[in-house]
């Protein structure tokens, strides 16, 4: 099978990480593709992962839910789009579990592992809809929790 | 593309740092001289004029140099709304990816 290995990447939306670890890519995938794994890191502190549910095959859920330090939640469904096992993971929420659309798209994430010596390097691409999605996003203040800092300190900026 | 995109990987670093931050937070209530800004860390002043070369070099403050005293001030040009936004996303990810590098170390140890 070809896919698109590494989409057009629009700077002012899209991200792309890149991260070596000294942990061979069976793990790295582990953690990427299993509830009890994914729940120990996926969501930045102080919010946290209370829930999630995956099944692991195009069109399968992969649903969470994150809790905030007030206790607010927050739920993504969404499904996979590719599940190539230790080597490649996409998904996105734009489509329900099943390719169903759904109401609110905002994103689509292409994980891909390689291995790297003993270890594994992983990259993690962001894909975002448009700008007005993410007004919406800056809108729910799902961020508010942990890019606090950073809010404050855009706040100075601004007033200048 | 790629520059705009280095210049927010390069901010996101500047910003990553407490000291830095404590900087500009400070420079937020008004320009500053170098020695009244390095008062409330406890640090030597050559790593903290280092902290100060990473913030200028990004663009995000300025100094002047008059007589012998060197002021600092935030750079006039704000972080516009949409980079904002993009470098919280970031951040977020960057966030995301520490735990999740912490949480395979530790898995890796249970496994060995």
């Amino acid at each position: 099978m070809t896919y698109l290995n590494h989409p057009p990447i629009d700077p002012r939306l899209d991200l792309v990480l890149e991260r070596i670890v000294d942990v061979p890519p069976e793990l790295v995938w582990a953690a990427w593709t299993t509830p009890v794994h994914l729940k120990k890191w996926f969501t930045p502190a102080p919010w946290v992962t209370v829930d999630c549910e995956i099944d692991l095959r195009p069109g399968g859920i992969f649903r969470t839910v994150m809790r905030g330090p007030e206790g607010q939640e927050h739920h993504v469904a969404g499904c996979y789009l590719e599940v190539v096992k230790n080597e490649r993971l996409v998904w996105t929420d734009a489509l329900a579990p099943g390719y169903r659309p759904s109401e609110k798209p905002f994103f689509t994430a292409i994980i891909k592992f390689e291995p790297h010596g003993t270890g594994t390097k992983y990259t993690a691409i962001a894909i975002h809809k448009d700008e007005e999605t993410r007004k919406n996003h800056e809108q729910m203040g799902f961020h508010d929790g942990w890019g606090k800092a950073l809010d404050q300190l855009v706040a100075f900026a601004r007033t200048l | 593309m790629a520059n705009q995109s280095d210049e927010l990987d390069g901010m996101f670093q500047a910003l990553g740092d407490p000291t830095r931050r404590a900087v500009l937070e400070r420079l937020g209530s008004g320009p500053t001289p170098v020695r009244e800004l390095a008062e409330p860390f406890k640090m030597a002043l050559p790593s903290f004029l280092q902290h100060l070369r990473v913030l200028e070099d990004r663009g995000l403050v300025h100094s002047q140099k008059v007589g012998r005293v060197r002021t600092y001030r935030l750079a006039p040009q704000p972080l516009k709304a949409a980079e904002h936004w993009i470098v919280t996303r970031r951040a977020h990810w960057e966030r995301r990816l520490d735990q999740l590098d912490s949480y395979l170390q530790e898995l890796k140890k249970q496994q060995s």
